[in-house]
């Protein structure tokens, strides 16, 4: 008896011991896996490269270099997709997935192959043809103003002034390869360091600092924001249209009246340039919601928090649920929506560490298809607050 | 300039919208406001869209030399801030641009360009209730508008509403000032004045039964004169006088002197055992009045229990949350309507507990009165001290209620008494022994 019961103890210690191993085994935190991949894409690029993509740490205007605007209106710095060799795009990828969660990834993607679609759109229009393979290397951190959007040897657009049309679209305009990636100081497990990726329609700032990881501030937006591909719908922001819709209608009517503002948001009011602002709150409060309606508000607030990898989006999540009481929902549009569509209204949610917009463009027909969302924390954009510290 | 740019406005929108890239046919004007005490300051961005961007540059551009000089900019930037309309709580403003930058023409007719516009308005004295009128008639056919305020960083400033029109070119902004310097030395904040001060401290007397029940307790026995341990013969009236009037300014020193510590938050005592020492003082004075416990020494009795009941007074006026400017003010207002009420209830009580003292009907209302005033401490004492609720105050404040009537019915009563009575100031020779 008193046998068994020292070999079953000893069985559990062993157990324990084992698991406790096998947890540890890849002995890799998620900041010490992101610094591997993140090493593993700089070494594939040779010297000149890796001089244009890595930035000063403290390189302000490098970190504000981002819009909601096609790379070819807006030049971004780095390198592009188009720019790497497979094995880089393909480490480059692979770094992207290893800081982003699987559906952060997956939504990222679906943004790059929406401006795919858009570019084969805009050529079948006749707005010129897909630029040629290669492109223009521009790999010096920028071209002067102007001389983008037309590599061809195109007429300069100021020619006529007064009178110049829209700028021209072209393959160099749009298209999935069109993503720029860069760093601002190098990647490590202890000092602060930032990973940028983005290109039309995408912005994400990704500040590492030990074990911390912020995504603050990152712009996701999409047009046509439902296209199909392989023969299924897909909407890159569809669940941040649904599950704002179906928080609305979760709100009983005075609450509504309180969410639902009585004048328009044309915009984004802290787009690409407006970090660390602080609005006044508008709406209503989450203290006033249900138990219900508060879940249904931090789901929604996942949709942007979870883009990011697993470790870090839970810490943010409890950060944003830790100050659910003082985060506010408001709206602006129509407060209907029309199921399998994106909503055609913009709403914002704002916390003390917290504010997302949703914002519908009127441009190009129907604002369902087009939107612009930005996913801020004012008060630690690009991760001030942790570097402060 | 204003003709040109709404005829070129109306042109460009008629032109053709394109599929993709960005704003096209808009002009977004996106203004941030920052609130301050003296001023509002005002950041403004102005991105044309694709299409209209020809008619913006055009109108900046006026010799049309295809670059914006620095006269153009700002000629251009002023001519944006005359199409605003300001008004600070109904008064008219005129902004003041403080600074301005230009994109290049290229970058405009992008859609991508933006025009950044500073400038602040100078605000009035205002009341702490505040609200900024903002309109915006710049180019209205193609702008869409945004307005909003930074959520203020001044922890007197809070924001209390925010109403546009459909489109925003219309905003209104609400919000209130605390910690207002006073306007005139006589209003010591905007909620409360002195005057209204001055009345908080004469209601706290007059309704404050305790303490006026301190006092009338100390009052009883002081037109008397302590014989082998009981209470005798009326003194002569104007050592009556003199006593009443020393009890009563040492009270008045006492309590003045704990109020203005208390007030500054020199000193600092809870407020549950103060209630319950205040409850003792009227016990002590009422057993006084029935029996000679301390004669001679009220006064340094009054004084003593009235550094007990300055305390008291303190919470009350500290509930006003008054700066410490305000409460030098604040102190003098309230201590003079203490002072007042008190001198009130003197004069009213004093003719009386003079006539009737002189009288044998004296001890009938003395030993009554003090009985009552002993009860009630008595009371208090145990309400204060335990969680038992006693309906003391009831019955107190049921009898303060008609002070008046209680204190014209005494005055009558001692007037009949003393008419009948051989001491009686009323009565006659034998007063003039007396004074």
């Amino acid at each position: 008896m008193t046998f068994l019961t020292s070999r079953t103890r000893r069985t559990f210690v062993m157990a324990a011991l084992l698991s406790l191993a096998i947890a540890t085994a890849p002995a890799q935190n998620p900041t010490a896996r992101i610094v591997t991949a993140a090493n593993s894409f700089l070494e594939t690029l040779t010297p000149a490269q890796r001089k244009v993509v890595i930035f000063d740490f403290n390189d302000t205007k490098q970190r504000a270099r981002w819009s909601n605007f096609p790379t070819g209106f807006i030049p971004r710095s780095g390198i592009s997709l188009r720019q790497m060799t497979p094995r880089e795009r393909t480490a480059a990828l692979t770094l992207l997935q290893t800081v982003l969660s699987p559906r952060g990834y997956e939504k990222v993607q679906q943004i790059m192959d929406g401006d795919e679609v858009t570019k084969l759109v805009e050529a079948r229009n006749g707005n010129r043809p897909p630029g040629g393979p290669g492109g223009p290397p521009n790999g010096n951190g920028g071209p002067p103003p102007g001389a983008s959007g037309q590599p061809g040897g195109a007429p300069p657009p100021g020619a006529n002034p007064g009178g110049s049309g829209p700028p021209r679209l072209s393959g160099d305009m749009f298209g999935k390869d069109l993503y720029f990636i860069s760093f601002l100081g190098t990647p490590s497990t202890t000092s602060p360091w930032m990973i940028q990726f983005g290109g039309h329609h995408l912005a994400l700032n990704i500040t590492i600092a030990g074990d911390q990881g912020v995504l603050t501030p990152t712009l996701t937006g999409a047009q046509p924001a439902l296209y199909t591909a392989n023969g299924k719908i897909v909407r890159p922001l569809g669940q941040e249209s649904d599950k704002a819709l179906a928080l609305l209608n979760a709100l009983d009517d005075t609450e509504r009246k309180q969410a639902v503002l009585s004048y328009q948001l044309a915009d984004l009011v802290l787009g690409p340039g407006q970090d660390g602002v602080i609005l006044q709150p508008e709406g209503l409060k989450a203290s006033a919601m249900t138990g219900r309606q508060r879940a249904m508000l931090l789901d929604v607030i996942s949709e942007w928090a979870g883009i990011i990898n697993k470790s870090a989006a839970e810490a943010r999540m409890a950060q944003l649920k830790a100050d659910l009481d003082d985060t506010w929902f408001s709206w602006s549009g129509p407060t209907t929506g029309t199921p399998g569509k994106n909503i055609t209204a913009y709403y914002r949610i704002q916390g003390p560490h917290l504010v997302i917009e949703y914002a519908p463009q009127t441009l190009g027909g129907d604002p369902a298809l087009h939107v612009h969302t930005m996913y801020r924390d004012p008060t630690n954009d690009y991760g001030a607050a942790l570097v402060k510290k | 300039m204003t003709r040109k740019l709404i005829l070129l406005a109306a042109l460009v929108l008629a032109s053709t919208p394109l599929a993709s890239a960005h704003r096209l046919d808009e002009y977004l004007q996106a203004t941030l406001l920052t609130l301050h005490k003296d001023q509002v300051q005002a950041s403004m961005r102005l991105i044309p869209g694709v299409s209209i961007s020809a008619a913006v540059i055009a109108a900046i551009d006026t010799n049309h030399d295809g670059t914006l000089s620095p006269e153009e900019q700002r000629s251009y930037a002023e001519h944006v801030l005359g199409d605003l309309t300001l008004t600070a709580n109904g008064q008219r403003l005129q902004p003041t641009l403080v600074s301005f930058t230009f994109p290049q023409p290229g970058e405009m007719r992008e859609g991508t360009g933006e025009i950044h516009l500073d400038y602040t308005v100078a605000l009035p004295k205002l009341g702490p209730t505040r609200a900024l009128m903002l309109e915006d008639r710049h180019l209205p056919q193609a702008s869409v508008y945004l307005v909003n305020v930074l959520a203020p960083t001044d922890r007197d400033l809070s924001v209390t509403a925010q109403k546009r029109n459909s489109q925003q070119s219309v905003y209104e902004l609400d919000w209130t000032q605390a910690n207002l310097p006073p306007a005139h030395w006589w209003t010591i904040t905007n909620s409360v004045g002195f005057a209204g001060i001055f009345r908080l401290g004469m209601r706290h007397i007059a309704e404050g039964t305790d303490h006026l029940l301190f006092l009338l307790a100390l009052l009883l026995p002081a037109p008397l004169l302590a014989q082998q341990g009981r209470w005798g013969a009326p003194a002569a009236v104007r050592p009556s006088i003199v006593r009443i009037l020393k009890i009563v300014t040492a009270f008045t020193l006492g309590h003045s002197v704990t109020l203005a510590l208390a007030a500054f938050g020199i000193v600092h005592v809870p407020g549950r055992p103060i209630e319950v020492l205040i409850a003792v003082s009227i016990l002590v004075s009422a057993i006084h009045a029935l029996r000679p416990v301390f004669p001679g020494r009220e006064a340094w009795i009054a004084a003593f229990f009235g550094l007990i009941h300055g305390l008291a007074f303190a919470t009350t006026l500290g509930e006003l949350g008054l700066d410490r400017w305000q409460r030098v003010t604040g102190l003098l207002a309230f201590n003079l309507g203490i002072e007042t009420m008190q001198m009130i209830v003197v004069a009213l009580t004093l003719p009386s507990l003079l006539l009737l003292s002189r009288t044998r009907a004296y001890p009938a209302f003395r030993i009554p009165a003090a009985l009552f005033a002993a009860f009630a401490s008595l009371g208090w004492i145990i309400e204060r001290t335990s969680t038992l609720t006693l309906p003391v105050d009831s019955i107190v404040n049921a009898a303060a209620h008609h002070a008046a009537a209680v204190a014209a019915a005494l005055f009558f009563a001692s007037l009949a008494a003393s008419a009948r009575a051989p001491h009686s100031l009323l009565g006659g020779a034998a007063k003039r022994s007396y004074l």
